[in-house]
């Protein structure tokens, strides 16, 4: 039977059986899990902080609000790559 | 990584950033270089500072005014010392008289825009064993670390996912460039001669498969099994979740301290909407060639 089909078996019957890898068996319902888990909470104080990623439009805006500009920068994107 | 979970979890700076200053954050290996505006006030900027050599790295922290004078630097974590430089620049800081810089023309070699019609999907790694215990802080964030890319999928790559078929270079792309373990940093993407196997379909809006990325040396691999869902209404895209789970070995020059042995790893794809400003960070697999992400 197609490994597929076993894994689309297994998810009906919410049964943990093994699709590729023995070692770690993969199921709709561990996938349903993992995809919650795996999502960067909306109020992590870093996210609340209202980031530009152009420093020219950083500039416009600190002339427009008088303040003074906060600069970030690392080797890969701070936001991403990591 | 270490930022995010550091300096930028601190209530104070965080507020401090929200109602003081304004907040942008960049890629310096790209504004030391690029031949335009952009680059040209940074390097104005950074020339001010220590690191004024724009053939090593810039990664600082830099407070400036709009036009462009030092207010202060710092490349340390930790927060007592960088509320320490956000409150003596205030201090120092006066609104200058400064007009906005125009755009200009773009250096393309370092802009990568979004294809036209393109979609991003949020990308988010975490290990989820394997880590010896341990007290000290900094090994805490990489080890509790959920990394953060973006994938980026054609409009044709969409034409074809709406048709029910999944497109060999969307496939390539995301195993090559996405299917790695940046939670301690940024790793070396996959060869496509590492793709040992790759098999994955779409069959009625569920995708499933399993992949086996492995160096020739075997020293660094992933075997993994991917499940997920892609749904669309009236021609195109509204839900591309997926997920990679399986077991991953080794480390790349920059992304050190691994777990030993082989360790489990998920990797989670979700559609952005948009709501992110991450939303509009390029692929770090694009970084330095975006033909050769969009074409693997």
């Amino acid at each position: 039977m197609h490994i597929t089909m076993l894994c689309l078996i297994a998810s009906i019957g919410w049964m943990p059986l093994p699709c590729h890898d023995k070692t770690i068996p993969f199921t709709w319902q561990q996938f349903e899990s993992l995809h919650r888990q795996l999502q960067a909470p909306a109020d992590a104080p870093w996210r609340t902080i209202p980031w530009k990623i152009s420093l020219l439009d950083a500039q416009r805006t600190a002339i427009d609000q008088h303040k003074p500009i906060f600069i970030w920068a690392m080797d890969g994107h701070p936001l991403g790559c990591t | 990584m270490l930022d995010r979970a550091s300096t930028f979890a601190d209530p104070e700076i965080v507020q401090l950033l929200k109602s003081r200053f304004i907040a942008v954050a960049i890629d310096q290996a790209y504004h030391r270089r690029q031949q335009d505006a952009e680059g040209e006030f940074y390097r104005k900027i950074a020339g001010q500072g220590p690191r004024r050599d724009f053939k090593k790295t810039t990664q600082g922290l830099y407070l400036a005014t709009a036009s462009g004078k030092l207010l202060g630097f710092n490349n340390n974590r930790g927060g007592d010392r960088i509320k320490a430089l956000m409150k003596k620049a205030l201090e120092q800081f006066q609104a200058p008289t400064a007009t906005p810089i125009e755009a200009g023309p773009v250096d393309d070699r370092y802009h990568a825009p979004l294809p036209e019609g393109g979609m991003v999907v949020r990308v988010q790694a975490k290990i989820l064993g394997g880590y010896e215990p341990t007290t000290d802080y900094w090994s805490k964030i990489y080890q509790d670390s959920l990394s953060r890319d973006n994938l980026w999928v054609t409009a044709a790559e969409q034409e074809a996912l709406v048709a029910g078929r999944l497109p060999p270079s969307l496939q390539q792309r995301l195993v090559r460039f996405h299917l790695i373990d940046n939670t301690r940093g940024e790793p070396q993407m996959w060869k496509a001669e590492e793709i040992t196997s790759l098999d994955l379909s779409l069959d009625k809006g569920l995708l499933s498969g399993t992949v086996h990325l492995e160096t020739a040396s075997g020293n660094r691999g992933y075997k993994a099994n991917l499940l997920g869902h892609i749904e669309h209404k009236n021609g195109k895209i509204t839900r591309f979740d997926l997920v990679a789970h399986g077991q991953f070995w080794g480390e790349c020059t920059y992304t050190p301290g691994a777990p030993k042995g082989k360790f489990p790893l998920a990797i989670s794809f979700t559609l952005a909407d948009g709501s992110d400003v991450a939303d509009g960070v390029p692929p770090k697999g694009s970084r330095g060639w975006v033909r050769g992400y969009l074409q693997p």
